[in-house]
C-alpha cells in the first residue's frame, strides 16, 4: 500500500476509502464514507472525507456563517442591495467599527452595533474552532501542538479587541473589509508614530521571515531526499535512514550545524507561534504604554538621527504653535448643513410693474 | 519537453523583467531629496514628462503681445476691478480671459451682454452670474498673486492655471457628509494625529479613524501633485518638521491659501451662481489642490504665465458687487476651541492647555 504521497507522486490509489480510527462518537460523528478526487490527488491525498463535525464544529460553522452574513448584508445595504455594485465595489466595502464618539459604549445597530455583533459571532466561531482542533487532536491520541499554535494566532486576533478596550474606544478595532483592513494597518502605524519602531513588531517580523526561511529550507531538504525515502520523517527520527543522514550532512557541510529530523519541526513551530505572540504583545503596548514609537526609539537610541532638512523660521514656528491636537474627540467638527442658497436676484422682477397694472 | 518549456518561460520572464529596466534606465531620473538611506527621492521618466509638457505647450493659448499704449485708465462704466490699467492692457486681458475660461478668443458672451458690455444683466434683465463670478475671480487671482507668494512664488497664477480653457476647473467639490476630508480646505480642522510625547495622555486622543481621514487628505494632495509622500515628509515620522523637505512648508502655506480662497472667495458665491452650479446641499463649488496643480507639483510645469499679465498683479480691491446678498458661512460646531483653524488670525493662537480636565 502506498502511504506516502507528495506533490510529485504520479501514483494515485483507488481502493475502499479509509474511514480512520474508531473513536468515541457520543458527542458527534463523522459524516460521509469518503470519495476520491483525481485533482485532490494532484495536491495531496486523493481521498476526500469523511468529515467530523461534532458539537463544536457545528457551533463554529454556524456562528462563522452568521458573522459572514452580517458583514455581507451590511455591505449589500451600503450599495443599495445592488448585486452588480456589490461585486464591483467589494474590495472597498467594509463593516466599520463604531465612531470614536461612542467610546466603549454600545452604539446603535447601524452605527457600529452590527460590527460588534459580527465581531462577537466571529470570535465565537474562532474559539469553538480552537476547541475543535484541541478535541480532535485528543480524540486521535495526538499532542495538542496545533491547538496551541492556533491559540497564538487567536491571541493576536484578541488584542484587536483588548487594545481598543484599554484605550477606551471600540472605534480602534479593525474594520471587516478587504482594503479597509489594510488601510487600518497603515493608519494604526501612522497614528502611533510608525509601528516599525515597535520592538515587538520587529520581533514579529523577524519570526515571520524566519518562519519563511525555515519552511523553505526544510521543504527543500526533504524534497531533495524524498527519492531516498526522506518524507518518512517521523520514522527517521527513531530509525535514521540514509535520507536523514544525507540531509543532515548537507547542512553540516554547508553551514557547520544542522537541525535534526525532530528539532527542525520544533524550530518551525516556535518561529511560527512567536510571530503572532510577539505581534500581539506589540499591539497591546501600543496606545497604552507607548503613544509614539518613533519618539520611543529616539529616546532609546534605536532611530538614527539625521541632519535637519528644514529649519522653520520664527514666523512659521509661531504659525504652527498650538496646532497639535489637544482634547480631541472627533477629528473633524460636527457637520452642519449649510444654509440654502438664496435665489438669484432678478433685477427685472423688482423693476417691472406688478401684474394688474398697479 | 517540459524542461525546455520551463527554461523558455524562465528566460522570457527574465528578459521582460530586465527589459523594462534596460530600455528605460537612460530615461529615468532619480533625484535625491533627503539624507542618504532615507529613500527620499523624486523618481520620474524624463521622456514621459517631456511628452506631457509638449502636450501642454500645444494646448496652451499663446501669450498675447504686450499692450502698446500706456495711457492712464479712462473713466470706465461699471468696471469695478480692472480699473487701474490702461485701455489696451484691459482689452488684452479681457481677450485672454475669453480664451482661458470661455474656451476660444472672442467668446465675450460667456460673461457679457454683448449689446451692452457694461451691463450686469442680459437684455431680458436676468443677472449675468458669470460676470459677477469672474469679477470675484479676478480679485481672487490678485489676492493669490500678491498675498500668497509663499505658496505661488514669483510664478503666480492666471485664470488658465486652473481653468485651462474650460469654464469649470478640475477637482471642484461640494459638501457630502460629516467626515468629508476636503472640508479641511474650508472649515475642518484637526488633521494632525501623531502624538508629540512617548507616553499616552489626554493631550492627543486622535483615533485611528481620524488618522485614516488625514491619510486620505494627504493622498489627495499626493495625487493632485503627482508626487509621493517623501516629497514633503520623511515618512519615518510624518509629523516631524525638521526632517521634512522645505516643500512641506510650501504645502502648508498652500492649505492656508486654499482656506482663504474657499472661505472668502468661492463659498460666498453660492448666492450668485445659477442653482444648477450648486451642490446638493446648496453650497458653491470649492477648490482643492488638484484644481490648480492638475497632477503636477508645479502647475503648468512651472511655466511663468502670470508675469505677462500685469492686470493680475494689481492691488486687492474690496468686493463691491451689490447684487449678491451677504453670505453667512455655516456655523461649525467646534469640539474644542483650540482646534479652530479658520484663518491666519487664529493660526497664531496660544498653545492649548494640556492639563487633563478634572476628574480624569
Amino acid at each position: 500500500m502506498l502511504e506516502y504521497q507528495n506533490l510529485f507522486t504520479r501514483v494515485q490509489v483507488r481502493t475502499t476509502a479509509d474511514p480512520g480510527l474508531p473513536i468515541d462518537e457520543t458527542f458527534g460523528q463523522r459524516y460521509g464514507t469518503g470519495v476520491f478526487s483525481y485533482w485532490a490527488g494532484k495536491f495531496g491525498d486523493s481521498q476526500i472525507g469523511p468529515i467530523y463535525l461534532g458539537f463544536w464544529g457545528i457551533v463554529s460553522l454556524l456562528t462563522g456563517f452568521i458573522a459572514f452574513e452580517i458583514i455581507g448584508l451590511n455591505m449589500m445595504y451600503q450599495v443599495g442591495w445592488s448585486p452588480v455594485e456589490f461585486v464591483r465595489q467589494l474590495p472597498w466595502l467594509a463593516l466599520e467599527p463604531p465612531s470614536p464618539e461612542y467610546g466603549i459604549r454600545i452604539p446603535p445597530l447601524m452605527k457600529g452595533g452590527w460590527y460588534l455583533i459580527a465581531g462577537f459571532f466571529l470570535s465565537v466561531a474562532v474559539a469553538t474552532w480552537w476547541i475543535r482542533t484541541y478535541t480532535r487532536a485528543r480524540a486521535l491520541g495526538m499532542g495538542t501542538h496545533l491547538a496551541w499554535a492556533f491559540g497564538s494566532a487567536i491571541f493576536l486576533f484578541s488584542t484587536f479587541f483588548f487594545q481598543p478596550l484599554l484605550v477606551g474606544s471600540f472605534s480602534e478595532m479593525v474594520p471587516f473589509g478587504l482594503f479597509p483592513h489594510l488601510d487600518w494597518t497603515a493608519a494604526f502605524s501612522i497614528r502611533y508614530g510608525n509601528l516599525y519602531y515597535n520592538p515587538f513588531h520587529a520581533l514579529s517580523i523577524a519570526f515571520l521571515y524566519g518562519s519563511v526561511l525555515l519552511f523553505a529550507m526544510h521543504a527543500a531538504t526533504i524534497l531533495a531526499v524524498s527519492r531516498l525515502g526522506g518524507e518518512r520523517e517521523i520514522e527517521q527520527i527513531t530509525d535514521r535512514g540514509t535520507a536523514a543522514e544525507r540531509s543532515q550532512i548537507f547542512w553540516r557541510w554547508t553551514m557547520g550545524f544542522n537541525a535534526t529530523m525532530e528539532s527542525i519541526h520544533r524550530w518551525a513551530w516556535w518561529f511560527a507561534t512567536l510571530v503572532t505572540f510577539t505581534g500581539g504583545i506589540g499591539i497591546l503596548l501600543t496606545g497604552t504604554v507607548v503613544d509614539n514609537w518613533y519618539l520611543w526609539a529616539v529616546k532609546h537610541g534605536v532611530a538614527p538621527v539625521y541632519p535637519a532638512q528644514n529649519v522653520l523660521t520664527q514666523e512659521q514656528l509661531e504659525a504652527l504653535r498650538g496646532q497639535y491636537p489637544s482634547a480631541l474627540n472627533r477629528g473633524f467638527p460636527t457637520y452642519t448643513v449649510p444654509a440654502p442658497a438664496t435665489p438669484m436676484v432678478d433685477s427685472t422682477a423688482a423693476a417691472a410693474p406688478a401684474p394688474g397694472g398697479m | 519537453m517540459m524542461r525546455s518549456l520551463t527554461r523558455a518561460a524562465f528566460g522570457v520572464t527574465l528578459l521582460a523583467l530586465s527589459g523594462c529596466q534596460f530600455f528605460k534606465s537612460e530615461e529615468r531620473v532619480i533625484v535625491q531629496k533627503g539624507y542618504r538611506g532615507t529613500a527620499m527621492e523624486i523618481n520620474y521618466v524624463a521622456r514621459d514628462v517631456n511628452a506631457a509638457m509638449n502636450d501642454l505647450a500645444r494646448q496652451m493659448p499663446a501669450i498675447l503681445p504686450p499692450a502698446s499704449e500706456s495711457s492712464p485708465p479712462p473713466q470706465w462704466q461699471n468696471v469695478q476691478v480692472l480699473n487701474d490699467i490702461s485701455v489696451s492692457e484691459f482689452n488684452r486681458t479681457m481677450l485672454s480671459f475669453s480664451t482661458w475660461v470661455g474656451g476660444n478668443p472672442g467668446n465675450c458672451a460667456y460673461c457679457h451682454n454683448i449689446a451692452n458690455f457694461a451691463a450686469d444683466t442680459y437684455p431680458d434683465g436676468k443677472a449675468i452670474y458669470t460676470k459677477t463670478v469672474a469679477r470675484r475671480m479676478i480679485q481672487m487671482t490678485r489676492q493669490i498673486n500678491s498675498e500668497w507668494t509663499e505658496h505661488v512664488g514669483n510664478t503666480g497664477v492666471t485664470c488658465y492655471t486652473c481653468h485651462m480653457g474650460k469654464p469649470l476647473p478640475n477637482g471642484l467639490w461640494f459638501y457630502t457628509n460629516e467626515n468629508q476630508i476636503l472640508r479641511h480646505y474650508l472649515d475642518g480642522a484637526g488633521a494632525r494625529v501623531v502624538s508629540q510625547s512617548i507616553t499616552p495622555s489626554n493631550a492627543n486622543r486622535s483615533s485611528v479613524k481620524q488618522t485614516e481621514w488625514t491619510y486620505a487628505l494627504m493622498i489627495s494632495q499626493s495625487t493632485a501633485l503627482g508626487v509621493n509622500c517623501t516629497f514633503c515628509h520623511n515618512s519615518r515620522q510624518f509629523s516631524s518638521w525638521d526632517q521634512a523637505p522645505p516643500q512641506r512648508v510650501t504645502a502648508h502655506v498652500g492649505i492656508q491659501m486654499l482656506r482663504d480662497v474657499n472661505t472668502n472667495y468661492l463659498a460666498p458665491l453660492a448666492s450668485v451662481y445659477h442653482p444648477s452650479r450648486l451642490g446638493t446641499m446648496g453650497d458653491a463649488p470649492k477648490a482643492q489642490c488638484v484644481t490648480c496643480h492638475n497632477g503636477v507639483n508645479k502647475p503648468l510645469y512651472g511655466f511663468a504665465m502670470a508675469k505677462h499679465y500685469p492686470a493680475l498683479w494689481g492691488t486687492h480691491t474690496d468686493w463691491v458687487t451689490p447684487a449678491a446678498p451677504a453670505y453667512t458661512r455655516p456655523p461649525a460646531v467646534v469640539m474644542d476651541s483650540a482646534m479652530v483653524m479658520m484663518d491666519s488670525a487664529t493660526m497664531a493662537a496660544p498653545v492649548a492647555p494640556t492639563t487633563p480636565p478634572p476628574g480624569r
